[in-house]
Order: structure tokens, then C-alpha cells, then sequence
């Protein structure tokens, strides 16, 4: 193609994106229709591809066709194992796309449309994108190495503790919430109840099957199961609608909570084979499934956005969640934008099957721009919401009050009419008793969705089967995270605890699995009772406390990889990965700071707990202010420990740039690879 | 005008090959990929057996494998 027609062609590219981004920032009084999001966000990514991240390989990483990956070189066709490029695009895609772009962006709707849509594509461009890119190259050039080991190696051994501590806390607080937003999703809903209790057998069904009648058919049984999951939302429907089976499955927060904390240390302590994996499975294949089939109903349907650009909650006043738009909605809005989870995927399996490294750009920057544009589906779902009914779904009793009438009349005072037969209505249509008080995300995006989809297909008759699809969809998501974050937190400890006495490393010891399971589902649990038992829904405290220990994840991340770049004698070019990580301090020190101190109630731990403290000295009152105490500590214990890596990787990059310490990077010494020889020959 | 050509048979093989690389992602991420491997490694059939065998091995990766939030 000629030079002069491909700049001709990025020229038009650049300004669509421009007229389609001016499209949703200048917009006002007047409702505008969602393609314009996603034609700035394919725009926004193209650019953000095209010319950034072959930026970064080129200048900054220095990616070399001629090295052998640690796939070649240690092919062993277990762990190791070339694997061509779009393959290891869909794999990482897979690990790395969970509730979080699904949830995050619908909470920051409240401060409408724009400052959560600017900043999943600001964020996942110029920060998200070039951490897992980043880290996934690194970890490339260092056989594979996870970013705990990376850290202790590269930064010092304080830095390795750092990454090891965070990525616990981020595992037990994320679970905890996680599994909050499955109880706020399924409290008093007999049909989705019996859809995801369901799935606990199906799953068990489905690990049969494949170890027993058809070993290694995996796809087979995910079909299987899919197909079950089906016939599990229609029979919903039946238990939903027959009293003493619907009597059954109508269950109170604090008993799913009960429940679901058992199904976690049951899912930890089975064999692997009979629940975790088959679960797995099926989680991905409706995962992957769901996530097309929005795509697509998105674009047949094209809908318009009914919340405004932004709200009067801008001023920290918000239902959803307090706090201002600085730092709270950046917070909110982890995976989609940046997230430091996915940090530990880059540095896992992916590594490990890539063929060559010029390919960790589009595994590493493109898969994350795949889950940046699932953030703004989310947005979008969210959004086509009536702005009253958005709010009525997702504020809790103690902000708009427990009765209909009153809770409509609050958010109607807002300046977003709704009325309690409206909400009545809908409830109805997508066969639930009542849609109110429902916080945590999930229910809103599901009734999103299925307006979506029933526009798409299938029409109004067939909205209640949408909406149980989607909550089964981000249910069955979320107990996978569940299950599968409890083994990998339980590993960790044991990990660890093998330091202590070496028996209790054993993964296959009975008396330390179920003694690190207890500890890891314990402290997950601790937090999920926490929420289920607050006034204001839970996700006003919990939220926000997963958006920092996951941000600060990433803070350390981006510490790595600005200490690798340094010291890859790249100094130059530290704006990468600096700015990400500047902005992040920026943003997590002060979050952490307002949900220590804010002198607001609702957003201040400690203000909060003064505030019960004036109150009645009940039991009840007495654990709610532990609570608070106990979040305020474990955010400055994060921050504390954030800050000490911040300051060992500063202390390096001066040391290394003034020349008191020479530079060198433990990277693995150079193979030409057998691959490139055999393209040139 | 050659290179135009050259230009269109790649995008049409690359669209051909589209199904089959679609298909090697699904089987790599349901694992049918590993145990393929794991098959042809230690020279054994598929049975009930060698993918007990196949899951023994292939647990630790398994649970160690963090999905993202």
C-alpha cells in the first residue's frame, strides 16, 4: 500500500476518533446514541496500537525477532510450549477478562456516561495496555518469571515481600467483594437461586462425564454443560413461580453469604478434576460467549444512552458509592482501564507459549484492549438504563429508604424521575418480586443487558429469561474467580508457610489443605459478612477498597517495569511507564487517604466509626466500628507497603542514573531463535 | 499491481485460515490442546486412564492459574 494512502488512512482514523470523542464530551441536554462510544473506543484503540505500542516495542523494549522465547528454548510441551500468536491471544484474553470490566464501569456510572468512558480508554491505552505489555516481555526474558519473582530480583528483596502481600490482600479482599455482589445479586430471587445452585451440580456432572465417559472432550462437556446451564435458567422460571420450591430458594443475604462461604472452602479442599475445572470450563464458554453476543447486540441495536454525561454525584455525593470523581471513579473502574491483577497473567501462563517476542505486543497491549472494549459494553448496558432506574437499582435502603414509594420519591427528588409501579413493572418483567436495594452492580448490568438483548431478539416476552441469563452469566463468572482465587491464595500461604515447617508447603497434605483453605475462605469471608451486614449495602466500603489494593497492584507492576527500564539503560524513555504509575499514585494515595480520614461519614472509615460511636452501644453498633477500624488499617497497611517499594525502586533509579551502582538487568542470556532462521531460510 | 495481488492473497489466505485458528484457540484454552500433547509426549492413547494420568500432572498449573477479576 502506498506510504502517502496509509497516512491518508490513520489521518481518517484519528479524526473520526476526534469528531466521535467530541461526540460524547460536548453533548449536553441531549441524549446521543451508544455507537459513538464504541467508535471512539475502536478509533481510540487503533491509534493507541498503531503507532504507541510500536512505539514502545521498538524504542523502548527493543523487541528482538532473533531471541528465542523461553517456549522455544524450553519447550517441553507442558509449561513450555510455542503456540501461534492468535492462540495465546484468546488464552490470555480468557484469563484476563473477569467481572471486574463488567461491574467496575456500572458503579461509575453514577457519575454518568463520560468520566468512566474517558477514563477506561485513557487508561487502558496510555496505562493498562503497557503494564500487561510490559510485564509480559519482561517476564518473557526471564523464562517466565512471575512479577513477585521479578520484584524481588530486580528491585530488591523488600519489593518481593511488597508484590507477595499485596497480591494476597488483593485475592481476599476481591473474593470478598466478589462474592458480595453474588449475594446482592440473588438475595429473595428463588429463580436465580435455583439457576446457580444448579451449576454446582451440573459441574460436578460435567467433571464426571470428561473423567469417566468421554476423558479429554472438554469442549463436548462445555457444550453439555452450557446446555444444562439452559435448561437450569428455564426451570428458574418453574421454581420461581411454584411456592414451596420458590419458599426453598428465597434466600436472605446473610444465608447465601453463609453458603457461599462454604461452597468456597468446599471448591478449595475438592479435587480439582470434579469441581474447580469443570466449572472452569464452562464459566469461559459462556464467558466468551456472553461477551460476543453483547458485542453484537450492541451493534444490531445500536441503543440510545439514556444517563446523562454527567450527574449532579460528581460531587461526591453519590448513592452507588461517595466520594468525588477525584479519585474515587478512577478507582472504581479498575480492569478496563488498568488493573494490576493482570499483571500476574502476564507474568504466568502467557509467557510461557509465546513463539516470538515481537508477538508479546499483541498478546500482551491487544488482549487488554479486548477487555478495555468489554469495560465499555458494560458502560453502554448501564447506561440505556432510565437514569431513576439505574439509581433505584443500585442505592442502598439506608441512602433512599427500604419502602418503594419512598425509595422512588428519594431518587425522583434527584432529578431522575421514577416511579414505584415503573420499578414494579420491571420487576415483573424480568420475574423478580423487587429490583430495589440490589447494590453491587451485577443486577443493573443484567437488566441492561437484558434490555439489549430482548430488543435484539426475542422481544419484551423474553426479558425475564434475558435477565436470568446475565445474572447467571456473572454469577457462575464470579464463583469461578471464587473458587479458583481461594486455590491460588491457599498456594500462596502454603507457599509461604513451607518456610515455617516444611509439611505445611505440601499441597497434597489433607491437615494443611484445609487449614490454609479455612484461612484464605476465612479472611474472604470475614469481608463478605462485613458487607452483607452494612446499612449502606456493602459496596460503598468494599468497592473502593478492592479498586486500591488492585491499583496498587499495578503501582507495584509499574515499579518493576520502570526499574527494568532504567536499568535496561532506557532512562530516557521512563515516561512509558512512569506516567502510569505517577497517576496512580496520585490517585491510590489519595483514595486511601479520603477512605482513612474523610471527615465524611460515608466515605471516611474513621469518620464513620466516630459517627456509630456517638450512637448506641449495641453489639451490632460495636462490630460495625470494628469494621471501619479494621478497613482504615488495611488500607495503610497497603499504602505503607506501596510506598516502601515506591521508595527501594526510586532509590535504584537514582543510584543507576547517577552511576553509583552499575546497571544490569537479570535477563536471560541471548539464543538466536530457530523460528526466525526457519521464516528467513 | 503485484503487490496489490500479493496483498489480496494474503488477506484471503489469512481469512481461510480464520476457522482453524479459531478453533486451535478454543481447544488451547479447554485444555484439549494440553492433553493433545501431553498424548503424543509420553506416546500414549487416549483413555480413561492416561487422562487421569494427564489431570494428575497437569493439576498444579491448573490451580496455580489465577483468573482475573
Amino acid at each position: 500500500m502506498p506510504k502517502s494512502l496509509r497516512i491518508l488512512i490513520w489521518l481518517a482514523v484519528a479524526v473520526l476518533g476526534a469528531f466521535a470523542l467530541a461526540t460524547i464530551a460536548l453533548h449536553r441536554g441531549e441524549r446521543i446514541n451508544a455507537m459513538w462510544l464504541v467508535v471512539a473506543a475502536f478509533c481510540t484503540y487503533a491509534l493507541g496500537y498503531r503507532f504507541y505500542s510500536k512505539f514502545i516495542a521498538a524504542k523502548v523494549l527493543a523487541l528482538d525477532p532473533q531471541r528465542a522465547t523461553p517456549a522455544e528454548r524450553l519447550d517441553n510441551g507442558r509449561d513450555f510450549v510455542p503456540t501461534n500468536k492468535w492462540v495465546v491471544f484468546g488464552h490470555h484474553f480468557a484469563a484476563i477478562a473477569g467481572p471486574g470490566p463488567l461491574v467496575g464501569p456500572v458503579l461509575a456510572a453514577q457519575f454518568g456516561y463520560l468520566p468512566g468512558t474517558l477514563w477506561i480508554l485513557a487508561g487502558a491505552v496510555l496505562g493498562g495496555c503497557v503494564q500487561d505489555f510490559v510485564i509480559l516481555l519482561f517476564s518473557v526474558r526471564r523464562d517466565g518469571k512471575s512479577l513477585t519473582e521479578m520484584a524481588r530480583e530486580e528491585v530488591g528483596r523488600l519489593g518481593g515481600l511488597v508484590a507477595y502481600v499485596a497480591i494476597i490482600s488483593i485475592i481476599v479482599i476481591l473474593l470478598g467483594v466478589a462474592a458480595l455482589i453474588v449475594v446482592n445479586a440473588l438475595k429473595n430471587s428463588p429463580w436465580g437461586a435455583f439457576t446457580i445452585a444448579m451449576t454446582i451440580p451440573i459441574a460436578l456432572f460435567m467433571g464426571l462425564y470428561l473423567r469417566r465417559l468421554r476423558p479429554g472432550k472438554v469442549l463436548e462437556t462445555s457444550v453439555l454443560g452450557f446446555i444444562l446451564v439452559m435448561l437450569a435458567i428455564w426451570g428458574g422460571q418453574w421454581a420461581s413461580q411454584t411456592p414451596r420450591v420458590a419458599g426453598w430458594f428465597t434466600l436472605t443475604a446473610p444465608t447465601l453469604a453463609l453458603l457461599i462461604i462454604i461452597y468456597g472452602f468446599a471448591a478449595s479442599a475438592l479435587p480439582v478434576w470434579l469441581l474447580l475445572a469443570p466449572r472452569d470450563y464452562l464459566s469461559t464458554f459462556v464467558k466468551l460467549g456472553t461477551i460476543a453476543l453483547l458485542a453484537l447486540g450492541i451493534i444490531a441495536l445500536h441503543p440510545t444512552l439514556h444517563m446523562p454525561p454527567l450527574t449532579r454525584f460528581i460531587d461526591g455525593s453519590g448513592p452507588v458509592f461517595a466520594g468525588n470523581i477525584f479519585p474515587f471513579a478512577f478507582i472504581t473502574i479498575a480492569c478496563g482501564a488498568i488493573s494490576g491483577f493482570h499483571s500476574l497473567i502476564s507474568s504466568g501462563t502467557t509467557p510461557k507459549l509465546i513463539r516470538r517476542e515481537t508477538e508479546t505486543r499483541m498478546v500482551g497491549y491487544g488482549a487488554m484492549m479486548a477487555e478495555s472494549m468489554v469495560a465499555i459494553m458494560a458502560m453502554i448496558a448501564a447506561c440505556v438504563l432510565q437514569p431513576g432506574t439505574y439509581f433505584a437499582i443500585n442505592s442502598p435502603a439506608g441512602i433512599v429508604g427500604q419502602a418503594p414509594e419512598t425509595a422512588a420519591a428519594t431518587i425522583s427528588s434527584w432529578g431522575f424521575p421514577i416511579t414505584a409501579t415503573e420499578m414494579h413493572s420491571l420487576a415483573q418483567a424480568v420475574g423478580e418480586q423487587t429490583l430495589y436495594n440490589r447494590t453491587g452492580g451485577a443486577p443493573a448490568f443484567a437488566v441492561g443487558m437484558a434490555h439489549i438483548f430482548s430488543n435484539s431478539l426475542g422481544g419484551q416476552a423474553v426479558m425475564a429469561i434475558w435477565y436470568h441469563f446475565a445474572i447467571m452469566f456473572e454469577a457462575l463468572f464470579i464463583l469461578t474467580v471464587l473458587d479458583a482465587g481461594t486455590r491460588v491464595g491457599r498456594f500462596m500461604v502454603q507457599d509461604a508457610l513451607t518456610h515455617v515447617w516444611k509439611p505445611l508447603g505440601r499441597t497434597s497434605w489433607y491437615p494443611s489443605i484445609l487449614a490454609t483453605s479455612a484461612l484464605i475462605v476465612g479472611a474472604w469471608g470475614y469481608f463478605l459478612w462485613q458487607g452483607v451486614k452494612d446499612p449502606l449495602g456493602g459496596i460503598n466500603s468494599l468497592w473502593p477498597l478492592f479498586g486500591i489494593s488492585n491499583q496498587l497492584l499495578a503501582t507495584v507492576a509499574l515499579c518493576v517495569a520502570t526499574t527494568i527500564i532504567v536499568k535496561m539503560g532506557k532512562a530516557r524513555y521512563t515516561a512509558v511507564t512512569l506516567t502510569p504509575l505517577l497517576w496512580l499514585v496520585a490517585v491510590t494515595f489519595t483514595a486511601s487517604w479520603h477512605k482513612m480520614f474523610d471527615p465524611n461519614p460515608r466515605i471516611g472509615f474513621l469518620a464513620h466509626a466516630r459517627q456509630l460511636a456517638m450512637g448506641a452501644a449495641t453489639a451490632a453498633n460495636s462490630r460495625l466500628i470494628f469494621n471501619d477500624r479494621l478497613d482504615a488499617f488495611v488500607t495503610g497497611v497497603l499504602i505503607f507497603m506501596v510506598a516502601l517499594i515506591l521508595i527501594e525502586s526510586a532509590f535504584l533509579w537514582l543510584s543507576v542514573l547517577s552511576g553509583r551502582k552499575q546497571a544490569g538487568v537479570k535477563e536471560t542470556a541471548f539464543v538466536p531463535s530457530g523460528f526466525a532462521a526457519e521464516e528467513q531460510g | 499491481m503485484n503487490s496489490w495481488n500479493s496483498k489480496f492473497q494474503q488477506l484471503a489466505s489469512g481469512l481461510k485460515s480464520c476457522p482453524a485458528i479459531f478453533t486451535a484457540a478454543l481447544r488451547e484454552i479447554f485444555d484439549e490442546s494440553a492433553y493433545a500433547r501431553f498424548l503424543a509426549r509420553n506416546r500414549l492413547s487416549a483413555s480413561r486412564v492416561s487422562y487421569a494420568e494427564f489431570l494428575r500432572e497437569h493439576e498444579v498449573a491448573k490451580v496455580r492459574r489465577p483468573r482475573c477479576c
